[in-house]
């Protein structure tokens, strides 16, 4: 094969590869603007001033930037209309409620009705230490009555414990221990309890352990507060499993958005049917 | 500068690309590659545009009403554009700011006078 023709042969592979290239752009620019461009192309392989290797370096550097300047121009042509923005920000507003919704009832749910059991044992022990007393009360086994087992782990067990104070805090009696020590909720707690009767207080003992705790006023003779626990861990465990299903719901309804207005933004972009007229000069 | 009327306009400053097109199209019609060539010289800035670039802009400045299409068609695939009256307005007052850069650069010495602006 002769060099001239072999170099011809490279230019028409070289057009070819082009021409496919430009199905990279939207086709509306395609439509457009393709002919000429490939035309464009044509003269500049033939350009004896322009050296091959300049030319490719050119080319690559001008398909990435015009591609992707193509492509904004078509995105910010589509959507940015402002009846689609504000449709979108409305929708997103709803999935944010929705996201939130979704997180925020479970987690309430769920936490809130950790505390059931432990409102009725504290309500019962209280109705029992207010006949006899915190002291003489516990001295008649009114701990023990309550039918809960001994030495509860609070960071282990997941079992409710019980808990009963003096009328100045200090521990009386308990079925419960974290490393073998007996905690004391803060003195702020029995304050509140003293004045308001009862109180739902998530308590942390220790790094790492937390518990939801009722504290209720025990009256009478020989007044106290006596305190129902419980370790959280199974719970928060599920709350945080609700707080990814949220968060990735909230991620998906987002995305379905942006999708849409896109889609819906390519679809019913205005097309201009004729040319639009030069603006005249003034004067 | 001090005396001298400043020109403004919405499209200016004009980026290199719609700049070295109206300078092309300033001498006359011209097809696609003509204007790519134009560009890479040094009169028109040393611009390197490829196809993608040169028919992008001038869609932009089509719609903006700075160059319009020509009639005259020697081939199939080879389109010709030309500057509209508000093209060259505005190809003016680019290049009015730009002679008053080069201006108050040469009164502070940065470029050395004599030279041609």
């Amino acid at each position: 094969m002769k060099p001239d023709a072999r170099g011809s042969e490279r230019t028409e592979r070289a057009e070819w590869i082009y021409a496919c290239i430009l199905w990279l752009y939207p086709a509306e620019f395609r439509e457009a603007y393709a002919a000429p461009m490939r035309q464009a192309f044509h003269d500049a392989l033939r350009d004896k001033t322009l050296p091959r290797r300049a030319l490719v370096r050119l080319m690559v550097r001008d398909l990435i930037t015009s591609l992707l300047k193509e492509y904004l121009a078509m995105l910010r042509d589509s959507t940015f209309r402002p009846a689609l923005v504000f449709n979108a920000i409305i929708l997103s507003g709803i999935a944010t409620g929705l996201g939130l919704a979704l997180y925020a009832i479970p987690q309430h749910v769920l936490r809130s009705g950790l505390n059931d059991p432990q409102i009725q044992m504290a309500g019962d022990l209280a109705i029992i230490l207010d006949r006899y007393g915190v002291n003489d009360g516990l001295r008649q086994g009114a701990l023990l009555a309550s039918g809960l087992g001994t030495n509860i782990d609070m960071e282990r067990s997941l079992s409710p414990f019980l808990m009963v104070f003096n009328d100045a805090g200090q521990l009386l009696g308990t079925n419960a221990q974290l490393d073998g020590q007996a905690p004391i909720p803060p003195k702020g707690v029995f304050d509140y309890v003293r004045r308001h009767g009862e109180e739902r207080v998530t308590w942390q003992p220790q790094r790492g352990v937390r518990i939801a705790a009722v504290v209720v006023r025990v009256k009478g003779p020989q007044p106290g507060f006596v305190l129902a626990g419980r370790n959280m861990r199974e719970v928060e465990a599920r709350i945080s499993d609700v707080r990814m299903m949220a968060g990735l719901t909230w991620l998906g309804m987002l995305a379905l958005i942006v999708i849409g207005t896109v889609a819906f933004g390519i679809y019913s972009r205005p097309r201009p049917s004729t040319p639009i007229p030069p603006v005249p000069a003034k004067g | 500068m001090e005396g001298m009327e400043i020109i403004t306009h919405p499209e200016v400053p004009l980026s290199p690309a719609v700049l070295a097109i109206l300078l092309s199209l300033a001498e006359g019609e011209k097809h696609g590659y003509a204007m790519m060539k134009d560009a890479r010289s040094p009169r028109s800035g040393g611009i390197q545009m490829g196809p993608g670039t040169l028919y992008g802009s001038i869609e932009r400045m089509m719609r903006d009403g700075l160059v319009e299409e020509s009639d005259r068609q020697d081939d199939e695939r080879r389109r010709y554009y030309r500057l509209t009256t508000r093209g060259r307005t505005v190809l003016a007052t680019e290049l009015a700011r730009l002679d008053a850069a080069v201006s108050s650069a040469r009164s502070l010495g940065l470029i050395p006078s004599g030279g041609q602006s």
